[in-house]
């Protein structure tokens, strides 16, 4: 797994040119994006298993929350103390929760070729891709779009010398978006959804 | 789900799981920039707008084509929850500009998902395409504000409705006496032909005691034929007000011609929780100012239970208006020498001569008295009665107009001269000083007084068209503010009574001064208006709405600001904290300002003045 992500989708995009996926791999043309997040059970992508994935369709300056993603998956085994702290999922909750299988078919339905966006997107990928690679043989070749990235390439030029502030509180603070419902999957996909369209097509940023 | 919308709100809050589902489902989040369009006048607007975070603008079309920047012409601003774009929606087209005033985010509710939930609730409809009256009931009924207490509400036929005890003319006083005590009834209605006359157990002392008559005598001869009565459908508490305003403890209740019964003061009582009468029957039994005074004193908190029950503003004001009206009666009567008593009258004036005082407002009062009247301590004893009633907490008038004031104590036909003096002049302390004086009511003394300088006024006015324009025009005087949403910022405070309440009260004052009607109360007077045919029925309920919703929000500022000051005393009466409102209660005010601004429209083209 050391092929860089470029060269590995190129592979692949010929591998599945004929099976019913091919249209995953053709570069996108719309102008929609899907903001989607995961809440997990760790932050270690080897470790960590998925309890729920939201994600909405941005078109234009509109987060179309109407068109939506809001799957809850079966409890795994890993579902302990620590992670329930931080997104406040217990087993119970996900108790009419669906199979990995059928939340992969839902994802790629309501992906498509769409770039992702998310905040650290690319963990949120990786995780995806965990199941994704067993299951069809391929990762996840969507563009991926990072918010934090976005909003550091406009906030720099303002911030002389030392690090720019990126988590995720800040970020919302700064841009004065508010925060729809931190740690769940469809709430945090909405906010980010929000910031990069305020980053995309609002006013510039105050200091 | 994604909960970032708030159902908590009306009217989505009247909406069922399901139909908050369905909105849910349906819901898109806009963002827009500052001074960006998001439903241009003319265009089929996509859905109704609810602000998530921003502030939106909406502007007249005409307006913006003018050169003026477009922030002066806005006259409505939403932010935080509020919604836009509803009346728009139903109508299929926009006819105002609605722009972000800064960046704004939106919940889109699409159209076709309204329609969906209209179609399906019918509540919530209601709420949506109906004016202020109808919200102001759903909002009662299922409003945040749940604490309308139904009690006060009750009518008599709720109540207890005693059973009369009748007897027939020629029964003894003994007889009925007897059969008072065997059916455990404390008064008893004497039939004397068709008609029935009240003799309560007191009459029957002094008819035997006081006047020695024998106990044979007809009890008929001793019952008084003027009743007092209501109907089964009046209110309750109306019956309250009765019994205080005439000193009395039971009324009769017919429906119709037919009798039906009597509700007793201890019934009534027994339904209300608050202790008004308690605090009426302790002015009446006064026989010292201190007396006096101590009762008076319960009064504010008479105010402050009742208006924490909810009680409707109008009934807590009319209330307050006889308890007023008797702890100033019973004054005047304790100062005044008792063989004067036929040839003054006291008048209130001002709010007070509404009835549309709460929190005790300044003295407005005066003094007619007979013409040729000889009474050498009249200056004296009228200095004593308004330092008396600022020492019971009625604050003096800062225009003084009190009777310490020479200037408003005159002979009948002085104060006929004066009003109409003062309806001659065009000057803005004449037009203020006639619009105090025509709400004038007579409390104590000679009311025949008051009525025929009244009259001899009213005859002087008859069709003076320069006059009522004049008159009319201080109406006009304050701008209606609908755009305050927008000065949050600066300060957040609204005067209430230049911006609502005094428009309505002064228009409708003239306009029931041109129409000859008698009551003071701007709600009857509203009343009266739709009865004559010249004011529809549903604007003069909305007008009428809107007032009390002024006066109410305005009051329960006040009660806050006494509360928070360590002197208990509200330096700014009519100011209105913009910041302290609820999300409803803005939604509520701004109906109700834009009611103000159009009758104030339908006043200039009555009137014919020009801006």
């Amino acid at each position: 797994m050391i092929i860089p992500r470029t060269i590995r989708r190129f592979k692949e995009r010929r591998e599945f040119k004929d099976s019913p996926y091919a249209h995953l791999f053709e570069p996108y043309k719309g102008d929609e994006v899907v903001s989607l997040d995961c809440e997990t059970t760790s932050l270690d992508v080897k470790k960590g298993e998925i309890l729920s994935i939201g994600a909405v369709k941005i078109r234009g300056r509109r987060v179309i929350t109407s068109e939506r993603l809001d799957i809850k998956l079966k409890p795994p085994a890993s579902l302990t103390g620590d992670s329930i702290k931080v997104h406040k999922i217990r087993a119970s909750d996900l108790a009419d929760g669906i199979e990995i299988d059928e939340a992969l078919e839902q994802v790629i339905e309501f992906v498509g070729n769409r770039p992702i966006l998310g905040y650290y997107v690319n963990y949120d990928i990786k995780m995806l891709d965990k199941y994704f690679r067993p299951r069809y043989g391929f990762s996840l070749p969507n563009k991926a779009i990072e918010l934090s990235h976005v909003y550091h390439d406009i906030i720099k030029w303002k911030t002389v010398g030392g690090d720019v502030d990126l988590r995720f509180d800040t970020i919302s603070k700064k841009l004065d978006i508010p925060i729809i419902q931190r740690h769940t999957a469809l709430g945090d996909a909405i906010t980010v959804g929000l910031m990069y369209v305020r980053l995309k097509f609002g006013a510039p940023l105050a200091d | 789900m994604s909960e970032s919308f708030n159902m908590d709100n009306l009217p989505f809050s009247l909406l069922s799981a399901k139909e908050q589902t369905l909105l849910n489902n349906n819901l898109d989040i806009a963002y827009f920039q500052k001074g960006e369009t998001i439903i241009a006048a003319g265009d089929v607007p996509e859905g109704v707008f609810i602000v998530l975070k921003g502030k939106v603008g909406e502007s007249d079309i005409s307006d913006t084509s003018e050169e003026d920047s477009s922030e002066s012409n806005v006259f409505v601003h939403y932010q935080d929850e509020d919604y836009f774009g509803g009346w728009s929606v139903l109508n299929g087209k926009a006819i105002h500009n609605f722009i972000a005033v800064e960046e704004t985010i939106c919940h889109v509710l699409p159209t076709r998902t309204l329609m969906d939930l209209i179609h399906s609730n019918p509540l919530f409809a209601d709420y949506f395409q109906q004016n202020l009256t109808a919200k102001r009931e759903i909002v009662a009924q299922h409003g945040q504000n749940q604490d309308m207490a139904e009690f006060m509400l009750a009518r008599i036929q709720d109540g207890t409705i005693r059973e009369p005890l009748i007897v027939l003319e020629g029964t003894t006083i003994h007889e009925a006496t007897r059969m008072m005590r065997e059916m455990k009834a404390d008064c008893v209605l004497a039939k004397k032909g068709n008609r029935y006359g009240m003799v309560t157990g007191t009459d029957l002392l002094d008819a035997v005691i006081i006047k020695g008559m024998s106990l044979e005598s007809d009890v008929s001869d001793i019952a008084s034929y003027r009743l007092i009565t209501t109907t089964p459908q009046d209110y309750l508490f109306n019956a309250l007000i009765m019994m205080t305003q005439q000193q009395i403890e039971r009324v009769v209740v017919m429906d119709g011609l037919e009798l039906v019964g009597i509700v007793e003061l201890t019934d009534v009582l027994s339904h209300f929780s608050s202790h008004s009468h308690v605090i009426g029957l302790r002015v009446e039994r006064a026989q010292t100012i201190e007396d006096l005074r101590e009762a008076a004193k319960g009064l504010t908190d008479l105010i402050k239970a009742l208006i924490s029950t909810g009680v409707k503003i109008r009934f807590t004001m009319e209330l307050l208006a006889a308890m007023n009206g008797r702890i100033i009666a019973k004054l005047f009567e304790l100062v005044i020498p008792h063989d004067l008593k036929p040839h003054v009258c006291l008048i209130v004036m001002g709010s007070e001569g509404r009835g549309e005082q709460i929190m005790k407002t300044d003295q407005d009062n005066g003094l007619i008295c007979r013409a040729g009247l000889e009474w050498p301590e009249m200056a004296a004893t009228m200095n004593t009665f308004s330092e008396t009633l600022i020492s019971f907490g009625f604050p003096p008038c800062p225009g003084n107009i009190m009777v310490s004031n020479p200037e408003w104590v005159n002979s009948t036909g002085d104060w006929a001269n004066k009003l109409t003096a003062w309806s001659q002049k065009s000057d803005g302390e004449s037009v203020m000083k006639l619009a105090i004086a025509v709400d004038g009511k007579p409390v104590a003394g000679n009311a025949a007084l008051f009525k025929v300088a009244r009259n001899a006024f009213l005859r002087s006015l008859r069709s003076n068209e320069i006059f009522f324009s004049h008159f009319a025009k201080a109406s006009l005087n304050f701008d209606t503010p609908l755009t305050f949403f927008g000065n949050l910022k600066d300060k957040g405070m609204l005067d209430i009574k230049k911006g609502g309440i005094f428009p309505i009260v002064h228009g409708i004052r003239t306009m029931a001064l041109e129409h000859r009607i008698l009551e003071t109360n701007t709600f009857k007077r509203i009343e009266a208006l739709v009865e004559m045919d010249q004011m529809r029925a549903k604007h003069g309920e909305n007008i009428a709405e809107a007032l009390s919703l002024f006066i109410q929000i305005r009051l329960k500022h006040q009660i806050q600001r006494v509360e928070e000051s360590e002197d208990g005393i509200d330096p700014t009466p009519n100011a209105i904290d913009l910041q302290r409102l609820n999300k409803l209660e803005r939604d509520l005010l701004r109906d109700a300002l834009r009611i103000v601004k159009d009758f104030k429209k339908h006043l200039a083209s009555r009137y014919h003045i020009g801006s």
